[in-house]
């Protein structure tokens, strides 16, 4: 029979989340979960990766590791046995208005957002190439990025700095990787119903320019958000590389 | 969590279903539930169509209209009880260089893939309006863009003119219909092995042209195509709106 509809699943596959603990990639290690996918989920905080870990039934590996730690991710990862997707979600946000960004802002949101991401994206892309059978089995890595990475917000110079860098990259590792059939590509939401965003949207006037800056008048789910990550890391979108699913209720169509 | 794609309860139109990448959508969407409608021009091509989608035990409508006719495709509209989806995808090509392009050539694009194509959004987005419940159910259009449609390519002046117009097309109506629920995105595939192109690749210079400019190296398949569109037309991306989905292998990623 002829099938136009390619299934989303994630069987035989083995993803790495960053940042699992919370928000969407926790919502994303609990979605590649349901479609088969072998989990490692990576965070800082033990106890939630515990409770990750209960809710999936003990069928996940975690491990706790601060992303910007070099050594010690670089330890994981080598010691893995297969990745086939990579979730490079681990990320932060410290709003500032540009004329009183801190030093130490400036270097932790660099520190992680953009050096962590970069170093986890060379060191699993080197661990998926281990595989001989790579080119035939495809990879695909997927960052979080965000809208901010495509037009700017108030007192967002240094997140919007480095999610735009991270578009870049995204481009320069499909660009390079293709030849090896890995994918890359970017999930850009806009506000997202995660704890921290819920702390943002707790204030009046915050709240009011959110919602007046999305058409669709409402903020995305984790859910949203994750299921955008899952397709992108599934081969049913193994045409898709170099490009952003933008999921921002249309922010940036304005 | 994962938001699979299911279409159930969703009645569809899809434009230019007789061949290629409308009929792949077609199947697709029946595929994944949907009832589905198909437009064609050729009646032969329909019947084909609508065996292929009764095996998926889908149900399907088929109209012969050429869409460029406002009124008879006013009148079908008449015929149909509900509308959840659209998807805009009829459309030609006529390659031509710039300095040689024919006044009927230009005039004929211009007609189908713009004017067409915005006559057929308006009459179906007020089809879908007309619902109740469309703020709660909410709708989705999916215009048949290009990966010209964001990038120049040589003898594609006007069909990249006309593609760029689809993809403001595509923002301002996503602004517009924003209030009722209903999301409006774009579909960019790179080449796919549709007959239109298939005719295009005898030209082996023209072949190997074209795979230089896909990272991945390789044309894309409907299913591709096809599988993107169910999700955009899904709820699986309830927050996906004013965006232009890349399925091009990285071509624009240059």
């Amino acid at each position: 029979m002829v099938k136009f509809l390619k299934d989303i699943n994630l069987k035989n596959k083995t993803a790495l989340i960053t940042g699992a603990t919370k928000g969407i990639g926790r919502s994303t290690a609990i979605a590649m979960h349901q479609v088969g996918a072998s989990i490692i989920a990576i965070g800082r905080n033990t106890k939630d990766l515990y409770s990750l870990k209960k809710k999936l039934k003990n069928r996940i590996k975690c491990i706790e590791c601060d992303v910007s730690d070099y050594e010690k991710i670089s330890k994981i990862i080598k010691n893995l046995k297969r990745i086939d997707v990579l979730v490079n979600n681990a990320g932060t946000n410290l709003p500032e208005p540009f004329l009183k960004v801190k030093k130490s802002s400036l270097e932790t949101l660099l520190n992680i957002n953009t050096k962590a991401t970069f170093n986890i994206a060379k060191l699993c892309t080197d661990k998926m190439l281990k595989l001989r059978n790579r080119k035939k089995l495809g990879g695909s890595i997927i960052h979080t990025s965000s809208m901010f990475g495509l037009v700017a917000g108030p007192n967002r110079t240094v997140y919007s700095m480095t999610k735009f860098g991270l578009e870049g990259l995204t481009k320069g590792m499909a660009v390079d990787l293709a030849k090896s059939n890995i994918r890359v590509n970017s999930v850009c939401p806009t506000f997202v119903a995660t704890p921290r965003a819920k702390k943002y949207l707790a204030n009046k006037d915050f709240n009011k320019y959110a919602l007046s800056n999305i058409p669709l008048g409402r903020i995305a789910t984790e859910s949203d958000v994750a299921t955008a990550i899952t397709y992108l890391a599934s081969d049913a979108a193994s045409m898709i590389t170099g490009t952003n699913i933008i999921i921002d209720g249309g922010w940036t169509a304005k | 969590m994962f938001k699979k794609i299911d279409l159930k309860n969703k009645t569809a139109l899809i434009t230019g279903a007789g061949k290629g990448l409308g009929k792949a959508c077609a199947i697709a969407l029946a595929e994944a539930g949907a009832k589905v409608i198909i437009i064609s021009r050729t009646l032969s091509d329909l019947k084909k169509v609508e065996k292929l989608i009764k095996k998926t035990k889908g149900s399907c409508l088929k109209f012969e209209c050429d869409i460029t006719d406002v009124n008879k495709f006013k009148n079908i509209l008449k015929k149909i009880k509900r509308l959840d989806i659209l998807v805009n995808n009829a459309g030609n090509n006529r390659p031509e260089h710039f300095t040689k392009v024919k006044k009927e050539n230009m005039e004929y694009l211009v007609e189908l893939n713009m004017k067409a194509a915005f006559n057929v959004a308006q009459m179906c987005s007020q089809k879908m309006v007309e619902l109740k419940s469309r703020k709660k159910v909410g709708g989705s259009i999916i215009n048949m863009s290009s990966q010209l449609g964001r990038v120049g390519a040589p003898i594609r002046s006007v069909y990249n003119m006309t593609k760029f117009g689809v993809e403001g097309l595509t923002r301002g109506m996503a602004l517009e219909l924003g209030k009722y629920n209903i999301r409006v995105n774009s579909m960019c595939p790179t080449f796919v092995e549709t007959p239109m192109v298939k005719n295009f690749f005898k030209n082996k210079k023209f072949k190997e042209q074209v795979l230089e400019n896909i990272p991945l190296g390789r044309v894309a398949q409907e299913d591709d195509i096809s599988t993107a569109v169910a999700f955009l037309a899904a709820d699986s991306s309830s927050s996906i709106t004013g965006t232009s989905f890349m399925v091009d292998g990285g071509w624009t990623a240059k």
